[in-house]
């Protein structure tokens, strides 16, 4: 899941983005109201973090550029308004919530968490697939039940496809989720992960979709 | 009431009561002593014009018979002369015999100054008969065809002209008095039509204060047109000086609560003393902060066209489901398309806000928001909005402590417990009401009366 963070207060841009890794997303950062508008036009994002408050563009205009644009992803609003105006015009621009400062990031990424979740129309926040269970709110992944171990790499584009079941996803596009800009991104370690992933899991439930890329499904049959 | 008199004195009303009713009362009295002083002249110089004519008259049919004895040639024309102490008298003395008196007279007798002679008319007062007051007429003339001087007098009882002068002063005083009352009324009366457009400037800063207008608008008297303008101006500096400060604190307030993030963030999670410390002292910065920034929001005036409310609740609306996606709620709206709140966007979404959101926070499946223009309500034009959920509702004794500050009757739902009390400040500002009441299916029910455009 890569996630594009447009706050300006370098401090608690930075709290938020380690977080934010720790919790296993690719993290795009940027200060600055135009920057973070470019971004948002031009890279997949799964999620965006946006402060309202931006130096250059501000974060509303922002938002409304982008759904006039007919970018659709999840944007999720920091504000230091509380008012209620701030908030009823911060929603009817667009945005999908609302968390207004001072606040725990715990709470920033439950409700990144749920965004996600409901854009990819998954209504609980644990994802199954056949056997292999996801809890997106504590990043453990199980098989039957038993417990499994992935690296953050391996998990990220788990989830991802998790996130997206039935769908054929391909390389680029999971490079470009599960990777921030500033990787050196290379499609074949993809293959690399998919296969270690597989291994772990001991079940087929990511299947190659020759020349477009991998689906997630699980059927009876294949088990 | 000394104090009373000395307040309404005070007043402009009373200040020029005062000053006109000083000299009105001043001229009145001037006047009417004048007239009773010429009316009391007028008189006595009447009565001794007719003491004069009658003297004149008695010298005149005045003549000696043959055996040397006054007599009248005729008898005097007045009546009152043969009524014994009538009030008209007259006496003719010689130095040395019996004075031949009125009848009128009857026993009594004038005292005739015959010491020295006096050719020429004097009056003066004297004692008559019944103790009457006498105006006395006298001087002395020689008979013709004799060389005998008698000494006439003639006399009146002032008790009639006194009487008569008294009554004039007392219709005089009357009517000084109904004068008087006439012009203090018509005083009072043209005082306060003159100071009308004060008092209309009065009311149109009541209204100002109360939120129902702006500026003072309307035509003033010349001389009360630079004092409205200089009102708006105050306004207009006012409201900038209000602007500015509530730019200031809403700056202030947001500047703290991005670093207040950090620090709480910071502490997070762990639990140590100091930690615990800080956590606790940035959640009471954060309550402070919102608090004053809160209040310092509040607008509380009324808005040029209105708020139009339909268009307004449902982006309310759309806000606070994000919150309540997870749950699954329903929020139902019943509003007129033309209904208009009367006042600041701002205020209205800080008041529908807090209570949708909190009817959403605690209801189970529904929440239903009805507005309703009243239409019986004195002055000025209101509307009723009530918002409603089906959740557990309150119990009866807590319904009134609800709004107030920092009142959370459970501590286990998110919210600083500030809501409420910020609603019930805005509806006040506003002149309306703010009430909670059991609904009729279980939950609570919040019932808010605004002004309408």
């Amino acid at each position: 899941m890569r996630i594009l963070l447009v706050e300006d207060d370098e401090s608690l841009s930075a709290q938020i983005e380690q977080s934010l890794l720790d919790a296993g997303y690719a993290v795009d950062v940027t200060g600055d109201g135009e920057d973070g508008h470019f971004m948002g036009d031009t890279e997949p994002y799964d999620a965006v973090i946006l402060d309202l408050g931006l130096p250059v563009m501000d974060g509303r205009s922002i938002l409304k550029k982008w759904r006039a644009d007919g970018r659709e992803m999840p944007v999720l609003v920091l504000t230091a308004r509380d008012s209620w105006t701030d908030k009823v015009e911060g929603l009817d621009a667009g945005a999908d919530d609302y968390l207004t400062k001072p606040f725990i990031v715990e709470e920033l990424l439950a409700r990144l968490r749920a965004l996600i979740r409901r854009a990819a129309g998954q209504a609980s926040p644990e994802m199954e697939c056949g056997p292999v269970l996801l809890d997106t709110r504590n990043g453990k992944v199980t098989v039957s039940g038993r417990s499994i171990k992935l690296t953050a790499q391996e998990f990220k584009l788990l989830s991802y496809l998790m996130h997206h079941p039935g769908k054929v996803v391909s390389r680029t596009e999971l490079t470009e989720h599960i990777y921030d800009q500033d990787f050196d991104r290379d499609s074949n370690t993809i293959e690399v992960f998919v296969n270690r992933i597989r291994k772990k899991l001991d079940t087929s439930i990511i299947h190659t979709v020759r020349g477009l890329g991998y689906r997630l499904e699980w059927s009876e049959e294949n088990s | 009431m000394i104090n009373r008199l000395k307040y309404f004195f005070g007043t402009l009303t009373g200040r020029l009561l005062k000053s006109a009713l000083l000299w009105s009362v001043a001229a009145l009295a001037v006047g009417g002593l004048l007239l009773s002083l010429v009316f009391k002249s007028y008189v006595l110089n009447d009565v001794d014009n007719r003491l004069n004519m009658l003297i004149d008259s008695m010298v005149g049919v005045s003549e000696l018979s043959p055996d040397g004895v006054l007599r009248f040639s005729r008898p005097l024309s007045d009546q009152r002369f043969m009524t014994p102490e009538s009030g008209q008298y007259w006496q003719i003395s010689e130095e040395g015999q019996e004075p031949f008196r009125s009848r009128s007279l009857w026993d009594f007798e004038l005292t005739p100054d015959v010491s020295h002679r006096s050719f020429s008319l004097k009056y003066y007062e004297g004692q008559g008969p019944a103790d009457q007051i006498l105006r006395i007429a006298e001087r002395d003339s020689i008979l013709p065809e004799s060389d005998r001087i008698f000494h006439f007098q003639v006399a009146t009882n002032m008790a009639e002209v006194h009487a008569a002068i008294a009554e004039f002063n007392w219709l005089l005083l009357s009517a000084l008095a109904l004068i008087m009352l006439t012009v203090t009324m018509s005083l009072v009366l043209q005082v306060s039509y003159g100071l009308r457009p004060l008092r209309k400037l009065g009311k149109s800063l009541s209204a100002i204060r109360a939120g129902r207008a702006n500026r003072i608008e309307g035509d003033w008297p010349q001389d009360l047109q630079p004092l409205a303008g200089e009102i708006n101006a105050l306004m207009e500096q006012n409201e900038q000086l209000v602007d500015r400060a509530r730019t200031h604190v809403g700056n202030l307030a947001h500047a703290l609560k991005t670093p207040l993030s950090v620090i709480q963030n910071d502490v997070e999670g762990a639990d140590d003393e100091r930690s615990t410390r800080i956590k606790t002292q940035s959640r009471l910065i954060r309550e402070h902060v919102d608090h004053h920034l809160k209040r310092a929001r509040i607008a509380g005036g009324g808005s040029g066209a209105g708020l139009p409310i339909k268009d307004r609740l449902e982006k309310i609306i759309k806000a606070v489901s994000v919150s309540t996606r997870e749950k699954n709620v329903a929020y139902s709206l019943d509003c007129a398309d033309d209904c208009r709140f009367d006042g600041e966007k701002e205020d209205f979404d800080e008041v529908l806000g807090n209570l949708i959101d909190n009817a959403g926070k605690w209801a189970n499946s529904r929440v239903q928001v009805t507005v309703k223009t009243l239409s019986d309500t004195p002055r000025r034009p209101m509307i009723e909005l009530s918002v409603t959920d089906d959740g557990p509702g309150v119990p009866a004794e807590d319904i009134d402590t609800l709004f107030e500050r920092g009142k959370r009757l459970d501590e286990r739902v998110p919210g600083t417990g500030l809501g409420l009390a910020i609603v019930r400040d805005i509806v006040e500002m506003y002149g309306g009401q703010a009430r909670l009441a059991h609904a009729p299916s279980g939950g609570l029910m919040a019932v808010l009366i605004l002004p309408a455009k």
